[in-house]
């Protein structure tokens, strides 16, 4: 298996195979990010935190990728983070805790796999969907799951770590990794690739003082 | 390519009508459903129906995961539970949904530790409503292609405002027990439950079925309605039916996911039709057990094992007259009849449909 392209989106930066593509200086960076790959998709401004950036992921690897070249049940999506859809989950409670009604439109975005949904319906992706909770990172769970994707015959994955937490104070920790993965090299195993490429990113859409 | 058996067996079952894979069968044959009338339980008082534990204590989330594992423990030893070969998978939509904002998962990674002593990470599958039944097609895939002996997967939500407000706000909640595939049917009505299924590569000596298949595929449609053609139901059946290497006439059953709304029903309607299995008997659990979200797909799997081992077909509770554009086989009676090949098919908000093939084990 290899990694044929891969991406990072921060609040600070966007990181496209090992290059930084965009710095953001707005505090909506998803909107500002929306702007620079000239999207042109309004449903993007209803969705969720995490469903924009899995969006806007998708855009920049297309730049480098293949992407739209892949028949339409064949890409396997393998996405995975660490608080699920905290994020909403806290909006959603304040609507009817405070707001005063339960909102439908918040609630449909409180469970994580709603971005691969979101994915499918925009690039008509029918293959198959897994979203999975992990404490961290984990690089061994990918891998495990590609080589059950490569075992069933799968040719390609798209992966994903799509993450977003909203602190008491109001702060977020936000982060998006997506790589596209070939099932058909020799190569067999992934996670070292995938830990470097991790840690690169991050560096590279650090904050720069 | 080569295919490595998988059998499942029973781990345990925990809902509203009863502790226990026994108690929960008795409780089907009577036709007792835990679906109950709870008054000002809505977000402006309203009287909705749901299927609720009433005995836990604490942490609701966290009293239904202990309680079942104690009772998983009767039956598997520390050693397998424990072992580095046996693996913990966990389905859920909201996890520990009381601890938020904190981490809703961080509960079952600890308690899971603590009553088994297994140490390997714990997988967590959160995929909406197909949970269950993706948990299952992964729980196979680690027996196959990874090293491990046994996964046991854990299926569980619990109701909480949060879900039952959300479902009110979207107006899917009916003001009755829900009726599945009905022509009166309004909604659903949401329930909570745990259930495990142990899964292994070893035939087991105690009762078990073979798994012979299993895919997953998104509608690309919409992130909360069903497909208006079916699509990625279809696709997950067909795929299904192609690994399985089966030929689907030999279904016997199927077990829907039939949540009881309009749509969702009829969608599934079009599917089945698409597949051309609307005349395999079928059914949906939801009259009984209300919708569990993450726990629904294993504990219908162990209901369809029920199915297998005793054959009996379990009636589709709330079901008087078909209300789908598409012809089906409702189940309108609890019945002997042979059944040796189920398959079991959910579907759910994000557009995903998951399926999977289980048999008599030989």
């Amino acid at each position: 298996m290899k990694v044929l392209a891969s991406c990072f989106l921060s609040p600070f930066a966007a990181v496209l195979n090992g290059t930084v593509k965009f710095q953001f200086q707005d505090d909506n960076w998803l909107k500002e990010c929306y702007h620079k790959l000239m999207l042109d998709y309004p449903k993007f401004y209803k969705m969720d935190d995490l469903s924009k950036m899995a969006i806007l992921s998708v855009e920049l690897l297309k730049e480098n990728a293949y992407l739209n070249n892949f028949n339409k049940d064949e890409l396997e999506l393998i996405f995975a983070n660490s608080n699920a859809s905290q994020h909403t989950d806290v909006k959603f409670i304040d609507s009817y805790t405070n707001i005063g009604n339960p909102s439908p439109s918040l609630f449909v975005y409180t469970l994580p796999n709603i971005l691969t949904g979101e994915l499918a319906i925009k690039h008509k992706w029918y293959g198959e969907n897994t979203f999975l909770i992990a404490s961290k990172f984990d690089t061994q769970l990918f891998e495990n799951k590609l080589k059950h994707a490569q075992m069933k015959g799968a040719k390609h994955c798209l992966c994903g770590w799509v993450d977003s937490k909203v602190e008491k104070n109001g702060t977020l920790t936000q982060e998006s990794f997506l790589f596209l993965v070939a099932l058909n090299e020799e190569n067999s195993t992934i996670s070292e690739e995938l830990e470097a490429l991790f840690k690169k990113y991050k560096y590279l859409s650090t904050e720069k003082v | 390519m080569m295919k490595n058996n998988v059998y499942f067996s029973y781990g345990t079952f925990v809902s509203p009508i009863g502790i226990g894979v026994d108690q929960n069968f008795e409780a089907l044959k009577e036709g007792n459903s835990g679906i109950q009338a709870h008054p000002s339980s809505g977000f402006n008082n309203e009287n909705w129906f749901f299927a609720q534990l009433n005995n836990l204590e604490g942490n609701r989330y966290d009293s239904l995961l202990k309680t079942a594992l104690n009772d998983l423990k009767v039956n598997y030893s520390s050693s397998i539970l424990s072992s580095s070969k046996t693996l913990f998978i966990l389905s859920s939509t909201k996890g520990n949904i009381y601890n938020l904002p904190e981490d809703v998962f961080a509960s079952s990674r600890i308690i899971i530790q603590q009553e088994t002593g297994n140490s390997n990470e714990l997988i967590i599958v959160s995929n909406a409503c197909i949970s269950g039944v993706i948990a299952l097609n992964t729980a196979t895939d680690f027996l196959r292609y990874s090293d491990y002996e046994t996964v046991i997967v854990i299926g569980i939500d619990v109701i909480s405002d949060f879900v039952l407000y959300g479902f009110q706000s979207l107006y899917a909640l009916s003001d009755q027990p829900v009726q599945p595939f009905d022509k009166d049917r309004k909604g659903i009505s949401l329930g909570e439950a745990c259930g495990i299924i142990v899964a292994t590569k070893e035939k087991p000596t105690s009762f078990s079925v073979e798994y012979l298949g299993g895919a997953s595929s998104n509608d690309a449609n919409h992130i909360s309605g069903p497909s208006r053609t079916g699509e990625g139901l279809y696709r997950a059946i067909n795929k299904t039916i192609e690994r399985a290497a089966i030929d689907k006439s030999s279904i016997d059953f199927i077990s829907a996911h039939g949540t009881g709304t309009l749509y969702n029903d009829e969608m599934e309607s079009i599917a089945f039709n698409r597949c051309d299995l609307q005349s395999i008997p079928i059914n949906s659990l939801k009259g009984f057990y209300g919708h569990t979200l993450g726990a629904a797909g294993i504990i219908e799997t162990i209901v369809s094992m029920l199915s297998i081992e005793h054959q009996l077909l379990i009636e589709n509770k709330g079901f008087n007259e078909l209300g789908t554009t598409h012809s089906l086989n409702i189940v309108t009676k609890t019945q002997q009849q042979p059944v040796k090949t189920v398959l079991k098919t959910a579907s759910g908000f994000g557009g995903g449909n998951a399926v999977l093939l289980i048999q008599a084990a030989v």
